[in-house]
């Protein structure tokens, strides 16, 4: 029980010490520390994840029936992995990339706050501890994106915050009336609305049910709140981007996760409209965002478009609500995680290095860097769903279970526009490959300079590269966890 | 009798004298008698609220010993104790956290002039809680109204003034239809006191006689109170007096003075009307209507203004709505949730006017939003409170008015009737709150270009805000409240809970 506690207090609170203390005069000082605090919260976190056990545990109570309490099951074991292991990867990484950037210090103090909050959402045992940190992470985080302090990146944070704010709103909505119908707010698999309670009050529930998912969807970037996400994940400093893109939009994942399955329940929303309306805005982002990637001459905003469009691969097949589909969601979340940071830590070597942000620019990158962009191409074939890869056994069950589901139409639309999608994310990720290494016959092979990273950048790319391709050769493990718990909630 | 059976009484006669003794005393000297008595009065109600509490049940104070229906009473529950306390709370910070801004605003001749109008706002605000007969009331509501005017008006410039004249016609319309109701009351039943009032209407009612003259008292007295604490229709004359007014006099005008008319409207509901024989009547109805209008018509012109303050100033119109609408549910919870979110409200209110002052000040004085870009960076603290009352407004888990929604949805949900329109209204009215206080926020965050910046500094302004000691404390002990409020609300909830058994 202790352990969870210290696993989201401890961040938090080495997050504020290093934000009040002063600016110490030797940086190693600071990146110590810094260290040494994210190690520790990882070992809490996995300590939690392994003593924590199943019961429940109360921090303090809101108001009487409201407690603020934490749980560990299948889906937080997922996600605070996921979690722990970007943010330390992300972590070593900035130690050698904030050196060109000013306020370290913050930045690393925020940093740890926002770990310590999204382990504490991935524990949240009931929908109000839920929200509160739901809404903690987006106040947390938002420094996060204005770091560099320049007109555009403030703007791009007060957009991101007005979004999250709205949306946590929207969903608050439904929060009153799963109290209201439910027997408890407490998670729990397959749904607490009671039957009794709900009989004949269906029509607005499933109404505030979909506010949920417009309102929760917004951090995921699903249409038609997406717009902040392509502003506010490029603004960041590069690991706070791989950070945003691969673990915080995966909140917005993690909250449709526990209002569908764990609140709602799967059978009560199941063939009504709010799972066609959920499909049909799903597909649409797909099919957007892969789209918009497309034409962004950017690369750090191509890769953000490239997540609006790959989280809602998560959010259909979680809309698909049919045990492959789901299990091919949740591992999604995974490959996407490991993936989306090992692209945008690849985009921020490039800057640091070179300088340049624009796609056109990288011509004859690979010569230059030819290890930062082995491990983007074999990521990128990962993320476009190519076998082994682990992308192709995410669509491989999401397609599955879209066509085995039974749905009208959208059964067999939704893998159509997974492949398209598929398509384009090959069209839009390829071409940097392809320029990068074969740059043409008029490259001025003379000016070459070899400009690799130093070793505590390229240890943590490399690792999550490792990581996204052993999704794909060994993916039994995780898949046999995945069909345990879809038992559960299906 | 227990000797702290007397501090009601005490605090009362005690604000009154001070105010009369500082009429001879010079500013400075009165300034520190206010603050004394605000503190002394804060203190009584605090023991008095332990001694209550210990005790568990409500008492009546006999004044100068003439028993019940000649004589004048006083009451003290648990509520009437605590509502005491919270307002001599945060009388006390917004005087603090203004008291530069009354110095620079206010000739120095008028200072005494000032705190002997404090000084009655205070009396007259603690004699509507505590006392038990109808006709006291009313004295006191007059005097809360003089007193107001002499706050809103002590600025002299042609905007107070007009916005004075302006407050004085509505609220002596309110006071008119109320006193109006009293008389009637009087026609019908006989007494004066509240506890004789009750049991009379009681046997009215059941009687079935005089139903048309007591549902027209209840409408003249519901109707009065409400221009006087400016519910939605009713409220043209909050923006200007609020707007233009002095800081410490908004503060107090938004977080106490209307919110001592909704306590005496609660009283007369739970204490004189009865609760049964209120809810039968269609008031109740056009109540909660009046109060789902305002909050969202309050909101909408909120967003259309272009000015910091009498942007605040329209959410006060929203707020006091939420206020109405819990009324208006006429059941337990929502009273209960609309006592909290009077508290949850004048905490959170004075912190903003007092907050805003402090980024209009680094602004060149400026309350439009256009100069107001950038201003957290010039002023830190205030930036940061405004955004702590912000969230709070908006709804943030953590600060009170969290806390207060919350309750109100859970007063809606168990009312079958008014569920739908109470939910989907404090739906709507959440999102338009987070529009213009986000906008605000965000504004006030949105760096300048560095052109104007250093044609800013070059002109080194005085910021008389930065970095005052007085100023800071009062934002910081408002943020503290706020968050208390929020975090653990649970006891205060009790309280109310115990408070309005012990009202009935």
């Amino acid at each position: 029980m202790r352990y969870i506690a210290l696993s989201i207090l401890f961040p938090i609170a080495a997050g504020v010490y290093l934000l009040v203390r002063k600016e110490p005069k030797n940086r190693k000082v600071l990146l110590a520390m810094t260290g040494v605090f994210l190690l520790l919260s990882a070992f809490w976190a996995a300590l939690a994840i392994c003593l924590g056990g199943k019961g429940m545990y109360t921090l303090f109570n809101l108001t009487d029936r409201l407690p603020i309490l934490f749980k560990i099951d299948e889906v937080s074991i997922l996600f605070s992995v996921l979690a722990a292991v970007i943010f330390l990867c992300a972590g070593s990484f900035s130690f050698v990339y904030m050196k060109h950037e000013q306020k370290e210090k913050r930045f690393y103090g925020y940093y740890l706050i926002v770990m310590g909050v999204f382990t504490a959402l991935c524990f949240a045992g009931n929908l109000i501890t839920f929200y509160l940190f739901f809404e903690l992470l987006t106040l947390s985080s938002f420094p996060l994106v204005l770091h560099n302090g320049k007109k555009e990146s403030v703007m791009a944070a007060l957009k991101y915050l007005f979004y999250s704010l709205s949306g946590a709103y929207l969903s608050l909505f439904g929060l009153y009336f799963v109290e209201k119908y439910g027997n408890t707010l407490t998670f729990s698999a397959g749904g607490v609305i009671s039957e009794q309670a709900a009989a004949g009050h269906g029509g607005i529930l499933l109404v505030t049910a979909f506010f949920m998912l417009l309102g929760f969807g917004v951090k995921a970037g699903m249409f038609p709140m997406h717009s902040w996400l392509s502003t506010a994940h490029p603004a960041a400093p590069a690991p706070a981007s791989a950070v945003l893109s691969a673990v915080i939009v995966k909140a917005g994942v993690l909250a449709l996760v526990r209002v569908v399955f764990y609140s709602y329940g799967v059978s009560f929303l199941r063939g009504t409209w709010v799972q066609s309306a959920w499909l049909v805005l799903t597909l649409l982002t797909i099919f957007m965002g892969s789209m918009l990637a497309c034409r962004e001459p950017v690369l750090k905003k191509r890769l953000a478009f490239s997540t609006i469009s790959q989280v809602s691969y998560i959010l259909f097949g979680l809309a698909v609500m049919n045990g492959d589909s789901i299990a091919g969601g949740l591992f999604h979340v995974l490959c996407h995680g490991f993936v989306k940071a090992a692209l945008f830590l690849c985009a921020g070597v490039i800057i640091y290095a070179t300088g340049k942000t624009r796609v056109e620019e990288l011509r004859g990158i690979g010569k230059e860097m030819p290890f930062t962009m082995c491990c983007y191409t074999v990521v990128s074939l990962g993320l476009i769903g190519i076998p082994p890869m682990g992308g192709f056994i995410s669509k491989w069950y999401l397609a599955q279970g879209a066509l085995s589901s039974g749905i009208r139409v959208i059964g067999w639309l939704g893998p159509v526009v997974l492949l398209i999608s598929a398509l384009l994310t090959a069209g839009y990720l390829l071409p940097i490959s392809v320029h990068g290494f074969l740059p043409g016959e008029d490259y001025d092979y003379g000016k070459l300079q070899k400009k690799e990273p130093p070793l505590l950048m390229r240890v943590p790319i490399l690792v999550l590269t490792v990581l996204s391709v052993a999704m794909g050769l060994l993916p039994g493990r995780v898949l046999d966890y995945l069909q345990q718990l879809m038992e559960k909630i299906v | 009798m227990d000797f702290v059976q007397n501090f009601p009484f005490f605090s009362i006669i005690l604000s009154m004298l001070s105010g009369i003794i500082s009429s001879v005393l010079p500013g400075k000297a009165a300034k520190w008698v206010n603050t004394a008595v605000i503190f002394i009065s804060g203190v009584l109600s605090w023991v008095l609220l332990l001694y209550l509490m210990r005790k568990g049940e409500s008492y009546t104070y006999m004044m100068g010993h003439f028993p019940a229906p000649w004589g004048n009473e006083i009451r003290a529950g648990v509520l009437e104790a605590g509502t005491a306390l919270f307002f001599c709370i945060i009388m006390l910070l917004s005087l603090f956290g203004g008291r530069k801004k009354l110095e620079e605003e206010v000739d120095s001749e008028k200072h005494n002039l000032y705190y002997i109008l404090m000084d009655l706002m205070l009396s007259s605000l603690l004699a509507l809680v505590y006392t038990n007969d109808l006709f006291t009331a009313y004295v006191f509501v007059e005097i809360n109204t003089i007193a107001a005017c002499g706050l809103i008006m002590i600025r002299q410039n042609g905007r107070t003034i007009e916005a004075a004249v302006r407050y004085m016609i509505m609220s002596l319309l309110g006071s008119g239809l109320l006193l109006m109701g009293i008389c009637m009351l009087y026609d019908l039943t006989g007494h004066l006191l509240m506890s004789n009032i009750h049991e009379q209407v009681k046997a009215l009612a059941s009687s079935g006689q005089y139903r048309t003259p007591l549902l027209v008292t209840i409408a003249l007295m519901s109707v009065g109170l409400a221009i006087k604490s400016a519910l939605f229709p009713f409220h043209a004359w909050l923006p200007d007096a609020y707007g233009y007014s002095t800081v410490s006099s908004a503060a107090v005008l938004s977080s106490l003075v209307s919110k001592g008319y909704i306590f005496l409207l609660m009283k007369i509901v739970y204490r004189v009307i009865g609760v049964t024989v209120f809810d039968d009547s269609r008031i109740i109805d056009v109540l909660f209507v009046f109060g789902l209008m305002g909050m969202i018509f309050g909101s909408l012109s909120a967003i259309r203004e272009n000015d910091i303050r009498r942007m605040i100033a329209y959410s006060s119109v929203a707020q006091i709505g939420y206020i109405y609408m819990g009324i208006g549910m006429g059941t337990e919870a929502g009273m209960a949730a609309s006592v909290f979110h009077i508290l949850s409200h004048a905490a959170t209110k004075s912190l903003l006017f007092v907050a805003a002052i402090g980024l209009t000040d680094v602004s060149k004085g400026s309350r439009k939003f256009i100069d107001l870009t950038g201003a957290a960076y010039r002023n830190k603290w205030a930036g940061v409170a405004f955004t702590v009352g912000s969230l709070s407004m908006v709804g943030v888990p953590l600060f009170s008015g969290f806390i207060s929604k919350l309750l109100f949805a859970q007063a809606a949900v168990q009312n079958s009737g008014k569920m739908l329109p109470a939910l989907i209204v404090l739906g709507i009215s959440t999102i338009l709150n987070a529009i213009y206080f986000m906008k605000t926020v965000i504004r006030i965050y949105t760096p300048v270009d560095s052109i104007n910046n250093t044609a800013d500094t070059a002109g080194d302004m005085v910021y008389a805000y930065k970095n005052r000691r007085s100023y800071t404390t009062a934002l910081i002990c408002f943020t503290i409240l706020n968050v208390i409020l929020g975090v653990s609300s649970q006891p205060v909830v009790d309280l109310i809970g115990q408070g309005l058994a012990m009202f009935s």
